[in-house]
């Protein structure tokens, strides 16, 4: 309110500066040709020269302070809002460094992660082969011994059945085709061939 | 138990001497190898005829039932061995039969001094087998020997000679058996 009084009362003062001015108007311009018509009046000079040295002094006395605080608010609020900007421009400056830090690291880690898991990969990958390859030689062993134990089985079953095809041909041959001599022939050298009943 | 063994032990020799003296007296030596030779059909018998060799010894009948049971499966043996296997029947001992024989072949040899081989053939012998056969077992022996005849088919060909559990097996059937064991074991000639 205070400076809304001053600033009006500079209003004031310069109104009444202008009008005192302003009532020599015959003056301004009753000049003739030459030189003259570029120099001042002293008739015309002086009251404009008053007028101009109130106006001053009411625009210093009213008019300046209240001018110059604004301009000094003016100008407090423009250094804080460059303060301002400045600090914000630091603070995302060290963001942003820290973001490309962070985008870096991770970088270096997906990088790491990527060649652990190719690594991991390949020893998975090596082991799964190994691991196939010596079930496969497993298997093989096994069917190789499942296919040998089965030929032996069919060649003692082969060899069973013709020795005992043969066995029973014998006997037949032995049992239809022997005489009683020939018996009897044969039960005297076997009697004559035989051991001790004693066991010597 | 050696108390019971040793009783067992004279309960045997007392069954084979009594039916030793009662065949000797009955028959003389051929009335006892009559005897020898039936009491080796019974065993035989009772070990092919499991439910026979049970009964006759059996808790399950009476005294007097196992007495019946031998008198009517035995009948037709020599009536000396057929009064010991009910009287043994009866006491439940009938199982110590082979036992008896054992005993009773020893009471043989020592008593009347010779030794009885049994011949099982495929064909009846003839005399110069059998004197063959008596020389060799009286050479070996040192006693005379009697020959105790069995014709069995089975056997295809040859002799199977035996005293006192000791033989001499020389059939046909099992040299044949040999040969299919020894053909059936033989791993060597198989590969292909």
């Amino acid at each position: 309110m205070k400076c809304t009084n001053k600033a009006a009362k500079a209003c004031a003062a310069v109104v009444a500066a202008t009008g005192f001015a302003m009532t020599c108007p015959a003056y301004a311009f009753a000049s003739e040709g030459g030189i003259d018509a570029i120099l001042p009046k002293m008739n015309e000079f002086i009251p404009m020269l008053v007028a101009f040295i109130i106006l001053w002094i009411v625009l210093a006395k009213f008019g300046w302070p209240v001018f110059n605080g604004m301009l000094e608010k003016r100008e407090n609020t423009i250094r804080e809002a460059l303060k301002k900007s400045e600090e914000a421009q630091i603070e995302s400056e060290r963001v942003l460094a820290e973001y490309k830090q962070q985008l870096a690291d991770a970088k270096a880690q997906s990088t790491q992660i990527i060649a652990d898991a190719r690594a991991i990969g390949e020893a998975v990958k090596a082991d799964i082969t190994a691991q196939a390859q010596t079930e496969a030689s497993d298997m093989i062993a096994k069917a190789k011994l499942a296919i040998e134990a089965e030929k032996k089985q069919a060649i003692a079953d082969l060899q069973a059945s013709i020795a005992d095809t043969s066995v029973d041909v014998a006997s037949r041959l032995i049992g239809q085709d022997l005489t009683e001599g020939e018996h009897r022939a044969i039960i005297e050298r076997y009697v004559k061939e035989a051991g001790s009943f004693n066991g010597n | 138990m050696a108390t019971n063994r040793l009783v067992v032990k004279e309960e045997v020799a007392v069954f084979a001497s009594v039916l030793f003296d009662a065949a000797h007296e009955a028959g003389g030596q051929e009335a006892v190898l009559d005897v020898r030779e039936q009491m080796g059909e019974i065993i035989r018998l009772m070990r092919a005829d499991l439910e026979l060799a049970v009964s006759l010894s059996s808790a399950d009948y009476t005294a007097e039932q196992r007495k019946g049971l031998v008198e009517a499966v035995f009948a037709d043996c020599h009536p000396a061995l057929r009064e010991v296997l009910a009287v043994m029947a009866e006491r439940g001992q009938a199982d110590l039969l082979p036992r008896v024989y054992a005993d009773y072949c020893e009471l043989l040899s020592a008593k009347l001094n010779l030794v009885v081989v049994d011949v099982v053939t495929a064909v009846p012998l003839d005399d110069g087998l059998r004197q063959l056969i008596t020389e060799k077992a009286e050479a070996d022996l040192g006693k005379k020997a009697v020959l105790r005849e069995r014709i069995d088919k089975s056997i295809l060909g040859g002799i199977i000679m035996s005293v006192d559990g000791n033989y001499i097996d020389a059939s046909m059937i099992s040299q044949l058996n040999r040969a299919r064991h020894i053909l059936k074991d033989t791993s060597d000639g198989g590969e292909c």
